[in-house]
């Protein structure tokens, strides 16, 4: 395995992490770009854990998934614990494009971005899989205007009914009113809530809860979208985190998103439904009249591009927000240990 | 388990061919028979089995350690790394694979410490030769060889639901099917076919067993009859293999005779 770190040449160092370093190279065998992370030898006693546990739940889970909206990892090599995961090779990321404020977004881009995200998370849920750490940065974006899913350090098979899960996952502005109350069977809906979050950022183009504490993200949440009862809610108040929030009524949606069609908004409030077993699955919610109406969504080609990338590329490296690209693991704000606290239920 | 096994690596990639697997072990079958490299293995897995069981994993764990080292075998002869190091990294991988708790690389090689000498001192005279540093080389060795393909489908899903299917109150045949597919990773079904069939085929052992006519019942599977006959067979000769074996006479010679890796440890 050692010998394949010289079949990449490197070309540039595009980021790092608190857990990997990643470059751009070129695959010297078929020319290809390709992006190459390399996983942190942590500390000693990380070491001594072998491969690193975030880097061979990507690797077991990438291996077996093959679709246009997921990212693709095409080799791995290294030796002992200096692993390195080589995968497609992506120019931005949705965090990047949202932020840039000289690109105007038409609505037949909101559309595309939202399709190509719920068909890539149609496909994982297709295949019992949670991704657990939705969130713009991790939707990364090609010149082509493709949209792929990354970073599956959290993500995790489902479905088996005696196993849970921890609720620690998912940043936090992007997580789930039923995680946030310390749930610990939950499912694919997790996901769901944060694709609603992120269609609300493209519209917003500012995160839609920014929540700084997860007391404050639940305030947020309810303060925006009325808070749950058992009513709305059957069985809230049995979570194991629940607090009781003084009776707020929901702000409609228009006076939020005013500039969004109808339609929108049905997405938008279905998938930002707090009771998790509202919110539509991505095969449902791809259903709905939004996605079929006019506009058409954007054709790759007619996404917009960030500056950073349009310019000259001579000039990338220089750019800060060239810098700013995936694979970081921590981002602003909602924060939260890519490290997992494994719960022992052997 | 989840996920669609049709368009998995287990399917696509490990679903092996009789003649490649006997093809692949010709080095190790010029020294050894082909009874003396089962004997090998069962040996192997037993010794995987109750280091998971030392460890308080769960069986799904185990089975997946066990697959581990066959497909590992199924590419390398024997001498290519010591299965006595291939085996407690194929259980540290499966436990981190499998998601369930951690386990530590100091209590991995503690457990082989106890396991070899209270449970296994018939077939090793001296004590378990290999670190946590060993284990750390040999996991990535492994981790290739796999060719990072690690999710792996196990018959147990499938046998649960059919027992379902057969009625509500089977408990004592699944028990006892259950028990059939935990021998059957002890040969190399779970290299040869699908992990459906392998539980139809366990399914129809424990039948036999129990004198449980279900001929009706497996009439109406759509399954290739003949396939779970071959898989029947497998595991009918591995039970009249344990009749007439004794391995704690024998395993020390076995082990004297298997081909090893020209560098040993030092002890």
């Amino acid at each position: 395995m050692d010998s394949k770190s010289k079949k990449y040449e490197i070309i540039e160092f595009l980021g790092e992490g608190q857990f990997a370093t990643v470059y751009k190279a070129k695959d010297s065998v078929t020319d290809n770009i390709v992006a190459v992370k390399k996983i942190k030898v942590g500390t000693v006693e990380d070491a001594k854990d072998g491969v690193n546990r975030t880097a061979l739940r990507e690797i077991k889970l990438l291996i077996e998934l093959d679709h246009e909206n997921i990212i693709a990892l095409f080799d791995v090599f290294g030796h002992l614990s200096n692993i390195s995961l080589v995968y497609d090779f992506m120019d931005t990321d949705l965090e990047v494009i949202i932020k840039d404020s000289s690109i105007v977004f038409t609505q037949s881009h909101i559309k595309a971005y939202t399709i190509m995200t719920l068909k890539g998370l149609e496909y994982l849920h297709m295949n019992w899989i949670l991704h657990r750490d939705l969130k713009p940065n991790n939707l990364l974006v090609n010149k082509k205007g493709i949209l792929k899913i990354a970073d599956f350090g959290l993500a995790k098979r489902f479905g088996t009914p005696d196993r849970l899960h921890t609720h620690r996952v998912v940043t936090r502005f992007y997580r789930a009113p039923e995680l946030l109350f310390g749930a610990r069977a939950y499912g694919p809906a997790v996901d769901i809530w944060a694709v609603g979050c992120i269609v609300a950022e493209l519209l917003l183009r500012v995160p839609f809860l920014p929540g700084e504490s997860d007391l404050d993200q639940l305030t947020k949440i309810f303060t925006t979208l009325g808070s749950p009862n058992e009513e709305t809610w059957p069985g809230v108040s049995k979570l194991s985190d629940y607090v009781v929030f003084k009776k707020f009524p929901a702000i409609p949606l228009r006076e939020i998103f005013t500039a969004a069609p109808n339609e929108l908004l049905d997405v938008i409030g279905g998938m930002l439904n707090v009771n998790p077993l509202t919110r539509p699955t991505c095969s449902e919610a791809l259903q709905m009249p939004y996605f079929s109406n006019r506009p058409p969504p954007s054709l790759g080609s007619q996404l917009p591009i960030p500056s950073c990338i349009r310019d000259n590329p001579e000039d990338r490296e220089q750019d800060a927000k060239g810098q700013k690209r995936k694979f970081t693991d921590y981002s602003e704000g909602g924060t939260q240990p890519k490290r997992l606290v494994f719960d022992n239920f052997a | 388990m989840a996920g669609n096994f049709w368009q998995s690596s287990h399917y696509q990639q490990w679903i092996l061919d009789k003649q490649d697997l006997v093809r692949e072990r010709q080095l190790d079958l010029q020294i050894l028979s082909e009874e003396e490299y089962q004997k090998i293995g069962i040996f192997f897995s037993n010794f995987i089995q109750i280091l998971g069981e030392q460890l308080k994993l769960k069986q799904q764990v185990i089975a997946t350690a066990t697959v581990y080292f066959k497909r590992f075998y199924a590419r390398n002869s024997l001498k290519c790394i010591d299965p006595l190091l291939l085996s407690p990294t194929c259980v540290f991988l499966a436990s981190k694979v499998e998601e369930f708790g951690v386990i530590s690389n100091s209590r991995l090689i503690t457990t082989c410490q106890t396991v070899l000498k209270n449970k296994l001192n018939y077939a090793y005279t001296q004590e378990f030769p290999y670190r946590t540093n060993h284990i750390l080389e040999c996991e990535f060795y492994l981790l290739e060889n796999l060719d990072c393909c690690l999710i792996v489908f196990q018959p147990y899903r499938p046998l649960l639901q059919l027992v379902q299917d057969i009625g509500q109150h089977e408990d004592q045949l699944l028990a006892l099917a259950w028990r059939v597919v935990n021998d059957s990773l002890r040969t190399d079904l779970s290299l040869l076919y699908p992990p459906y069939q392998i539980a139809i085929g366990c399914l129809q052992i424990a039948c036999v067993i129990m004198q449980k006519d279900l001929k009706s019942w497996f009439a109406e599977l759509n399954v290739d009859i003949d396939k779970i006959q071959e898989i029947s067979r497998y595991i009918i000769n591995l039970f009249e293999l344990w009749k007439s074996y004794d391995e704690k006479k024998d395993i020390q010679g076995l082990l004297n005779k298997m081909p090893k890796p020209k560098l040993q440890p030092t002890r």
